[in-house]
């Protein structure tokens, strides 16, 4: 049996050219998703351990069950789908019937990956909650109230948001993007990547009932939503919320890192953005 | 330059108001049109500027022009100021430098809000509609939230607790009590605000102000017209304005708030006063920590200090140093967005003029200020009245 990997709240095993990543939950015995990831989140995931791994990709070919904008926006490779076969791609990310994801160079090997056998079975009523909730916010009628960020700013923020991308203003970083400096210059556009850990500086937890409207489907289920003040290594500072599967009560100080999943969505359009985990996720 | 002086001022009751924005602005012009000594009439103001957040959502552009046509002052320059939850601050600070720059001799300064006529799940809407959308929305943070986070931070900071917090909610509710005009008329006990449905962590329910509905107006004058009107004018004697990041994780610090810093230097400097020289201050206590915070930015305590401040009681009513919130504040008396600044203005008025309820009133006051922010400290606006000129 492989090595597994415990990776940004997925379970990961590599076997030579080729990389399997599933999710760690069950669902009537079969894998499932936890409550805000998806291949896009899982495939995200991947791609970054491959990088830790000095695997260079530039691109991947996929079923369209990926999004190719989360995907690129988060790591900068592209996605190609299978209709776009006249482009080469050295790897290819297939899709597995449950929640798992193979990322492989080599078409002709038979995969065949053994996953640990005592992974965590969801609640059921948990997971049919979350589900339905996810499905009513993926209606294109379904809008909130107050806190619009339209398609078009949110792919604006896109790179900052997935791959914590900041600008140089002398010898400041940046972050989140900003327009103008105080000489009425231009800040250069987001080249710098931020260490994907923090500190925490302050955090809350806020109710079902004070959660905005964005959250107001699934912040019951959850039993409110958790979030972050945090300070980078390189100085930003930012707020993010809780990975939903993080299990995990932020103390000042803490050491957390990043990880992609699901934020809410809206017009048909889900927002996908960074999420922290204990250092020791 | 034109002194200026505040010759009317008057308010809906705060809280589930039964008319609609027309008759809620109404009502507010009508009591302040009323409060003047002489007579007054829509016809004397020369210019108007309303605040307002959103209106209700109900009707976005030119609302202005129409609160003014329902209100028999049709055909005056109007205009509706928007910044945020301290919009009729702002409007209030517009109106005096109108005055300030010899444009005009007799200008209204209002704020209307209309939260309530909306369904639980559209209320939603007010919770942090003036956050950083992007940014802070988008990581889940509603305004509770918001000041969760600078509240958990002050307490590690400064080694504040959630008592000091409860000090102030039960303080502003006993203020509030005996206020008319409040939303909330009921006292609490400190066991009981210590132990409130958690809102955002640290928060409870007991230290987040109300949804409220509202109207509130004053009528400011130049010096050369205020014996026209009223031989009591209470002056304004400055207005100072900041702003800052709207979003915390922009900011230096989240445990001071720097455009109530630059608002109150500005504002104290300009009226040759320094913070001991206040008798009263209506404190933007959306949230209790905001008045924790605002007592050490508007210099009623040192930085650090402000949880000590709440403990030791010295804003309660001729008791402390200076009385925080005589009205009740946003806790007690309700936070109607847009109508707030100038609902201020009304309660430092009456206070100074001696015409609040007899229960309620501050011995021997002569200086007060107001002082309004909006969101979460984006913006603030700060004013200094007294009953001398200068």
């Amino acid at each position: 049996m492989k090595e597994v990997i415990d990776w940004q709240g997925y379970l990961a095993m590599f076997d030579e050219d080729a990389l399997m990543i599933q999710s760690p939950f069950t669902l009537n015995g079969s894998i499932d998703f936890g409550s805000d990831s998806d291949y896009t989140t899982m495939a995200i995931a991947g791609l970054h351990l491959l990088f830790s791994r000095g695997i260079d990709i530039t691109s991947v070919r996929s079923l369209p069950l990926v999004n190719t904008h989360a995907v690129k926006a988060a790591t900068g490779v592209e996605v190609m789908s299978d209709e776009e076969n006249d482009t080469p791609c050295e790897w290819n990310l297939l899709v597995g019937e449950e929640a798992t994801l193979v990322f492989t160079n080599n078409l002709e090997r038979d995969l065949a990956f053994h996953g640990p056998a005592d992974l965590e079975a969801l609640d059921p009523t948990f997971a049919e909650d979350m589900a339905a909730a996810w499905s009513r916010e993926l209606e294109l009628t379904h809008v909130s109230q107050g806190a619009y960020v339209s398609e078009s700013a949110y792919r604006e923020g896109a790179n900052a948001r997935l791959g914590l991308l900041a600008q140089h203003s002398g010898d400041a970083l940046v972050w989140p993007p900003r327009q103008l400096d105080q000489d009425g210059e231009r800040i250069p556009t987001a080249n710098q990547a931020l260490m994907a850990r923090a500190t925490v500086e302050s955090w809350t937890k806020l109710s079902a009932a004070g959660a905005p409207s964005e959250f107001a489907l699934r912040a019951p289920v959850l039993g409110g939503i958790q979030t972050v003040f945090v300070q980078f290594e390189q100085g930003p500072r930012g707020v993010f919320l809780v990975a939903d599967d993080a299990e995990y009560e932020p103390t000042i100080g803490d050491q957390v890192s990043f990880v992609v999943r699901r934020i809410y969505a809206q017009e048909g359009l889900i927002r996908y953005g960074m999420k922290a985990i204990p250092t020791n996720s | 330059m034109v002194d200026v002086a505040v010759i009317g001022a008057g308010q809906t009751k705060y809280g589930n108001h039964p008319s609609g924005l027309k008759g809620m602005w109404a009502e507010a012009a009508e009591q302040a049109f009323a409060s003047v000594d002489r007579d007054f009439e829509p016809r004397c103001v020369d210019e108007a500027f309303i605040g307002s957040v959103a209106f209700g959502g109900g009707q976005l552009g030119n609302t202005a022009a129409l609160l003014t046509e329902h209100s028999g002052m049709e055909g005056i320059p109007v205009r509706r100021v928007e910044n945020a939850c301290a919009s009729s601050g702002f409007a209030l600070r517009d109106a005096w430098m109108a005055i300030k720059s010899g444009q005009a001799d007799v200008v209204i300064a209002g704020g209307i809000e209309k939260m309530n006529d909306l369904s639980p799940e559209r209320r939603r809407f007010w919770l942090g509609v003036s956050g950083d959308t992007e940014w802070e929305r988008l990581a889940g943070l509603t305004f509770p939230g918001t000041y969760a986070l600078m509240a958990r931070r002050h307490f590690h900071e400064h080694g504040s607790n959630h008592d000091d917090l409860v000090n102030i909610s039960v303080k502003n509710h006993m203020h509030g009590f005996e206020n008319e005009m409040a939303h909330i008329r009921k006292e609490v006990s400190f066991e009981k605000a210590q132990s409130g449905f958690m809102v955002a962590d640290p928060l409870t329910l007991y230290d987040c102000c109300p949804t409220s509905d509202g109207a509130s107006a004053v009528i400011l004058a130049a010096d050369h017209v205020v014996r026209q009107f009223t031989d009591d004018p209470v002056w304004l004697r400055s207005s100072g304005a900041g702003s800052d990041y709207l979003a915390l994780h922009d900011r230096p610090s989240i445990t001071q708030v720097k455009a109530t810093q630059q608002a109150s230097a500005a504002a104290y400097k300009a009226a040759g006063i320094t913070a001991n020289d206040v008798d009263l201050a209506e404190v933007h206590d959306c949230f209790t920590i905001a008045e924790l915070m605002a007592t050490e930015d508007l210099g009623f305590a040192q930085h650090g200090e402000g949880g000590l401040f709440a403990r030791e009681q010295r804003g309660v009513r001729n008791q402390g140093d200076v009385c925080i919130n005589p009205s009740g504040g946003l806790k007690s008396k309700g936070h109607p967005l847009g109508a707030t600044g100038t609902g201020q203005a009304v309660e430092v008025f009456k206070q100074l003029r001696g015409s609040v309820e007899k229960a309620r009133q501050i011995r021997d006051a002569e200086i007060g200020i107001t002082h309004n922010v909006g969101g979460s400290g984006a913006t603030c606006a700060v004013h200094v009245f007294g009953r001398d000129r200068t």
